[in-house]
């Protein structure tokens, strides 16, 4: 027998009004609200802690395919070798030990939105979970490559784990007038300084090797850098002078994994000895399968990250698309999962006592970008709920408006900035995780 | 805690000894929400990990500083820059939220 969640609690009692009725003191007996969450990455984690931290009585379970999540985040000094696999594996047991959240591992394979159930794959078979809300954190999926692409032979490493250690054994094997050949996705994906930060370590990297002559070659399919141009333009013609060779406007045609070839609208490389291709991203499938945009993620409403039609059923973190004002769009990033993991809790808690959702929100970002093995650089941006404004300055509706971002000044990238990554990160790490 | 379907199926009375509940029976603090946003670099409920302890400090020390720092004509940290992301009550509300945290002392 099957414990009831609430939304079977008032299919029984047939009535939410009756219930409403009843007296708060002859609560002693209370029906857990259910929730499952999908995809403990960054958002998951997050949304599920807090869930629990400011609900009390409300059953979380957290479902992912692996017991511990590998951050992307910090991955690209694993890939040099700086940071050992462990430093960015980031274990469930604390939210179970300390917040009480119910760890299924398992894939999510099926929404029914009209029935409130999900269907999870297990070792030991297919579970169907009842909610009554559902958040749904799974990052990212690649879209279709053009081509022949096998990541086995030419990486992405743009979600940690095995592909971090392929990357990394292949940038170890790099000889001197080896090229290491990277591409940069059409924005919007998954952490906009991230690609120039993987450009600028493994420059560094070949650099202290003695790798004479070896090269890396950025293929970005966008117009220009998507983030910190300050610092990398400088860390790219400056820091890196010969090391790095910066190709705009170079959307990938075809890649060849076998023979490590691109062909892309801006330059063909051939038989290049490392082929970093990082390919252009859309919301995971879980979520992608209950619609998305013209770019590929999941329209939400601000307040709740709720999608149309269902707002019990929720999308944060890389999947989701947040309103926001014309060329200010809202990052995906670790730091902004977590940020609307927690307008999520708020929002489902609220909505679960008949509340309205709360408009005084804000949320933010942060990354600190490593440029070379001793030095790092920062960006910032923060977003307040309000009108949102099309490119001519008019009123498009409401959503999240970008009231603020820099990156570090000339003087702040540095040394300093190197350790103060890795408090952010730890503190990151412990308000998602622990 | 839980409810069987076999608790259920009974009478009226039992019913009425039911309440439906998310658990969190009231409102949230002002602020909460606002202050978790710091939580990213100063830990959870402003107590650490991470760079300045906040939790427990006195809610005007906590709002001049962050006004300081968000009116500060030449940017140096990162604070510099995440405290233009709120509007001054929303600083003030993230300030009282704070201070009323328990801190563990550190700075
Ligand atoms: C090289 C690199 C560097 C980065 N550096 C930074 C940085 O400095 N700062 C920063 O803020 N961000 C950084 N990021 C970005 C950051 O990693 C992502 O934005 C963040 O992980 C997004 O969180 P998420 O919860 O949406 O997804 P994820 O953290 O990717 O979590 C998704 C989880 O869902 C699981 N999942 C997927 N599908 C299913 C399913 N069907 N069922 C169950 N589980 C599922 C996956 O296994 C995974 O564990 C970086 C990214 C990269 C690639
Ligand atoms: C991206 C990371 C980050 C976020 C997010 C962040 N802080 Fe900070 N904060 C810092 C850093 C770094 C310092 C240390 C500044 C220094 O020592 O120079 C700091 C310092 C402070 C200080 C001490 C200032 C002083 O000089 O005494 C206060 C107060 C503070 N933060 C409040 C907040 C509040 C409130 C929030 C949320 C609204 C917040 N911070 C969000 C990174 C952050």
């Amino acid at each position: 027998m099957h414990p009831l969640n609430r939304r079977q609690f008032l299919k029984m009692a047939g009535a939410a009004s009756m219930l409403a009725a009843l007296p708060r003191a002859v609560s002693a007996q209370t029906v857990a609200a259910r929730v499952v969450v999908v995809g403990g990455g960054f958002g998951g984690a997050t949304v599920a802690k807090y869930l629990r931290m400011w609900g009390g009585n409300v059953q979380v379970t957290l479902v992912d395919p692996s017991p511990a999540h590998i951050s992307c985040v910090l991955s690209n000094l694993v890939v040099t070798g700086a940071l050992p696999m462990t430093r960015i594996t980031l274990g469930y047991t604390a939210l179970a030990a300390n917040h009480g959240v119910e760890i299924l591992q398992g894939s999510a394979i099926a929404v029914d939105p009209a029935g409130g159930r999900v269907t999870i794959a297990t070792a030991t078979g297919n579970q169907v979970l009842d909610y009554d809300h559902l958040v749904l954190a799974p990052g990212i999926d690649f879209a279709p490559a053009p081509g022949i692409w096998n990541p086995d032979l030419t990486p992405h490493a743009w979600r940690a784990g095995t592909q971090t250690t392929v990357l990394k054994n292949q940038l170890a094997a790099m000889r001197s007038r080896d090229t290491f050949v990277m591409t940069v996705p059409k924005s919007p994906y998954r952490c906009p300084p991230g690609p120039y930060e993987r450009a600028c370590v493994v420059a560094d990297y070949l650099k202290r090797k003695g790798r004479t002559g070896a090269k890396v070659i950025v293929l970005d399919a966008n117009a220009s850098i998507q983030a910190e141009p300050e610092a990398f333009t400088k860390a790219f013609n400056v820091t890196h002078k010969g090391w790095i060779e910066y190709v705009p406007n170079a959307a990938v045609q075809s890649v060849n994994s076998s023979t490590r070839s691109i062909v892309t609208t801006a330059r063909t490389v051939n038989n290049a000895k490392v082929l970093n291709y990082i390919p252009n991203q859309v919301a995971g499938g879980i979520a992608a399968s209950l619609g998305v945009n013209s770019s590929g993620y999941v329209p939400v409403n601000p307040l709740s990250y709720a999608i149309a039609n269902y707002p019990d059923i929720h999308v944060i973190g890389d999947s989701c698309a947040v309103p926001a004002s014309d060329g200010k769009a809202v990052p995906k990033s670790a730091h902004m999962a977590n940020s609307e993991a927690k307008i999520c809790a708020d929002a489902i808690l609220r909505s679960l006592r008949g509340e309205a959702l709360d408009e005084n929100i804000a949320s933010s970002s942060a990354c600190y970008s490593p440029i070379t093995s001793k030095t790092a650089s920062w960006l910032s941006t923060n977003f307040i709920y309000g009108d949102i404004f099309d490119a001519a300055g008019n009123v498009k509706g409401k959503g999240m408006h970008r009231v603020d971002i820099g990156e570090a000044p000339a003087a702040e990238v540095g040394g300093d900035s190197f350790e103060d990554m890795f408090t952010w990160a730890d503190s990151l790490f412990a308000d998602c995780f622990v | 805690m839980l409810i069987y379907k076999q608790t259920l199926i009974g009478t009226v009375a039992a019913l009425a000894a039911l309440s439906l509940s998310s658990g969190a029976h009231a409102a949230p603090p002002a602020g909460q929400l606002l202050a978790s946003q710091c939580a990213q670099c100063h830990g959870t409920n402003g107590n650490g990990p991470g760079f300045d302890e906040l939790a427990g400090k006195p809610t005007n020390e906590l709002y001049n500083e962050l006004r300081e720092m968000k009116y500060s004509q030449q940017i140096e940290g990162i604070m510099d820059r995440q405290a233009r992301g709120y509007t001054d009550t929303q600083l003030r509300l993230i300030a009282d939220y704070l201070a009323a945290q328990p801190g563990a002392g550190d700075d």
